[in-house]
């Protein structure tokens, strides 16, 4: 493979990896916040039971998630500084704006919460999960803010040859960021709906003895997967408008239309090829749109025996589907991303920088090197992550230590 | 104006981050046993995640204010900052992940990754501090500036756990100080710190790469009114869990 594919392929893995992790982190962190405010105004104990319990898988999937978003942050000045030395003026401003003002915080008030369970005056403690829920909300704005300008560049003018920002609100406004923004925190929503509804589902074919912990928490996962699933598509119908036309005219195999906008593009930009992998773009739609029809599906069904109590005790085939499902939310996720991602190619900044283009000049040695071990320890973490949740998840809240206890000063971190 | 805001997240990087830097990489000497050293871990780990933050956004400022020099220092010494990643996500993982499984050996070979993820670290800096605005060291010069930015987070490790810690890790971190206290020997490496760190940035060309007029006129006054609320966070950060050192039970 070339140097571009590698990079490519390295770019791809990393944002892959971490976004595997946010995407359920961002959901859930919804998620534990609403149950956290439930017990804090009503003193319930099942509620402040449940924050811990799954406020811990919350956790150690968040650790991960930042661990991959530090190579992240990185990524762009390591392997595409074409892409910030012609659009680093727009582009840059907003990854600056996310490191400040989301990741800066989020992490500060992330380290509160995990260490402050006696230590805060419990409305604090509350608040700041709050903090660390619509920090993480502001930096997937942000990112989602340099992407949809990627993806739909305005505001910006080309005056020597680099991008200058003359609209930020149109920047900050973008509907290609804007859609994909609202998108993505519904489907975030989801993956934690059908992640808290399938470990229910689990404990409660067991027959484990936190029936009622468990019970509520199914309720509230399946009625937090069937609104998010409908808004999620209802946003992700909403970016057919704004996407790229050779994009639509692709998966939806139109030759006639893809022909007539190659030879547009020709003549706009020169000779090349200005069509993106069809294979790729029609099966990572594809597979969004079969998985999305079977989300339905459950997501119905799953509301309707959500509101009688015999099945939420013991519908065991129910409860196995429910925990069969855990995984495919997460698979549309990425479907989604190859899908917008993908159908973008040739282009970093469409229409204006070309994927080649925005390369940094780097050896192929160089390259092979830092894919290879970062795709190492990539799969790696993603393997001790799924196992330490699965393993956590199993064993249910009985001895759930958030955090550790009141006794001691600064014990060791069980968080 | 933009240059004093990345001068000012730089250093906190350093002075903060350094310490839990040198202080993994100090583990296996610092803490002799399991018990040991779960609790030299556990003077840093409320703090590591809004430590290495501040490393966050000072390369956010970067990207922001000085784009095209953000893409040139980061590509132009590539190898050094992969390195600088992979250590840093070893570390942080052995970090989370040292709790999560009751088993000695599990405990060990995090312990392990927490070490060798910080040697990796330090090492990067090493090689990336003296190479600022051109490429990394190389030869006779890297052979002693690389141990030197070693040994200088290894001593703001050791003041650091002399100032968290008792008992046979704080014995351990007080030998080299001499007759100074912790306090004075901890304002010394801070010192160090920053100053190697400014040193290092006085070389960048960050006048001349400054981000167009139209960008910064939005970004610096965003960035100004934002830095109080997180040096307040920080500080909150600090007082709540930064009183009373990790004691032995």
């Amino acid at each position: 493979m070339e140097t571009l594919d590698l990079a490519r392929l390295q770019f791809a893995l990393t944002a892959g990896a971490h976004f595997l992790f946010v995407a359920l982190t961002l959901g859930l962190a919804t998620l534990v916040a609403l149950m956290q405010t439930r017990a804090t105004l009503t003193g319930s104990a099942v509620h402040l039971r449940m924050t811990r319990f799954w406020g811990r898988l919350y956790v150690i999937n968040y650790a991960m998630g930042i661990v991959t978003g530090l190579v992240m942050e990185f990524q762009f000045g390591l392997a595409w500084n074409g892409l910030t030395h012609f659009a680093g003026n727009v582009c840059g401003a907003s990854l600056a704006m996310e490191t400040l003002v989301a990741f800066f915080v989020e992490s500060t008030f992330l380290g509160l919460w995990i260490f402050g369970w006696d230590r805060l005056n419990r409305w604090a403690h509350l608040g700041v999960l709050w903090v660390v829920t619509l920090t993480a909300y502001a930096s997937a704005y942000w990112i989602m803010v340099s992407n949809g300008f990627l993806q739909n560049p305005v505001g910006a003018e080309v005056v020597g040859g680099v991008l200058r920002l003359t609209d930020a609100a149109a920047v900050l406004a973008n509907p290609a960021a804007l859609t994909a923004f609202g998108h993505i925190l519904c489907g975030a929503l989801l993956v934690a709906g059908f992640f808290v509804a399938g470990v229910s589902a689990h404990h409660l074919r067991k027959g484990t003895g936190e029936q009622e912990f468990f019970r509520r928490s199914l309720r509230i996962g399946v009625f937090t997967a069937l609104p998010a699933l409908m808004a999620t598509a209802a946003l992700g119908g909403a970016q057919f408008d704004t996407a790229q036309p050779m994009k639509i005219a692709v998966y939806a195999g139109r030759t006639e239309e893809v022909a007539r906008l190659q030879a547009e593009m020709v003549a706009a930009h020169g000779p090349g090829d200005y069509v993106p992998p069809a294979g790729l773009v029609q099966g990572s739609g594809t597979a969004m749109m079969i998985i999305f029809a079977l989300m339905l599906g459950v997501a119905w069904l799953s509301a309707l025996l959500a509101l009688f109590p015999w099945a939420v005790r013991r519908l065991r085939i129910w409860h196995v589907v429910l925990t069969a499902m855990i995984p495919l939310p997460f698979a549309a996720m990425l479907a989604g991303w190859v899908f917008r991602e993908v159908g973008r190619q040739p282009w970093a900044v469409y229409g204006l920088l070309t994927t080649e283009d925005a390369l940094s000049d780097l050896s192929p040695g160089a390259i092979r090197f830092s894919l290879a071990a970062f795709t190492l320890l990539f799969g790696l973490l993603v393997v001790v992550n799924t196992w330490l949740l699965a393993r956590n998840a199993r064993q249910g809240p009985a001895d759930t230590a958030v955090t550790p206890t009141a006794a001691e000063p600064l014990p060791a971190p069980v968080f | 104006m933009e240059i004093t805001l990345l001068a000012f997240f730089a250093v906190g990087y350093f002075v903060l981050a350094g310490a839990d830097l040198g202080v993994g990489a100090l583990l296996p000497y610092l803490g002799r046993s399991d018990d040991e050293r779960g609790r030299v871990l556990a003077s840093i780990t409320p703090f590591f995640l809004g430590n290495e933050v501040w490393l966050i956004a000072s390369a956010g400022i970067l990207v922001g204010a000085f784009p095209v020099l953000e893409g040139e220092l980061l590509s132009g010494m590539y190898v050094p900052f992969v390195m600088l990643l992979l250590g840093w996500m070893v570390r942080d993982a052995g970090i989370w992940l040292r709790g999560r499984v009751d088993r000695a050996g599990w405990r060990g070979g995090c312990d392990g990754a927490v070490a060798t993820g910080s040697w990796t670290v330090v090492l990067s800096w090493g090689f990336i501090l003296p190479g600022m605005g051109q490429e990394s060291v190389t030869g006779l010069a890297a052979v002693i500036i690389v141990p030197a930015v070693a040994a200088l987070f290894c001593a703001h490790g050791l003041a650091f756990a002399g100032l968290r810690l008792d008992g046979g890790p704080r014995e351990r971190a007080r030998r080299f100080y001499g007759a100074s206290s912790e306090r004075t020997v901890y304002a010394l490496t801070s010192g160090g710190m920053a100053l190697v760190c400014l040193l290092a940035g006085s070389r960048l060309p960050l006048t001349e790469n400054l981000a167009d007029p139209a960008t910064l006129a939005l970004l610096t006054p965003s960035l100004l009114v934002i830095t109080p609320v997180l040096v307040a966070s920080q500080v909150w950060l600090w007082r709540v869990f930064g009183r009373a050192p990790v004691r032995s039970q």
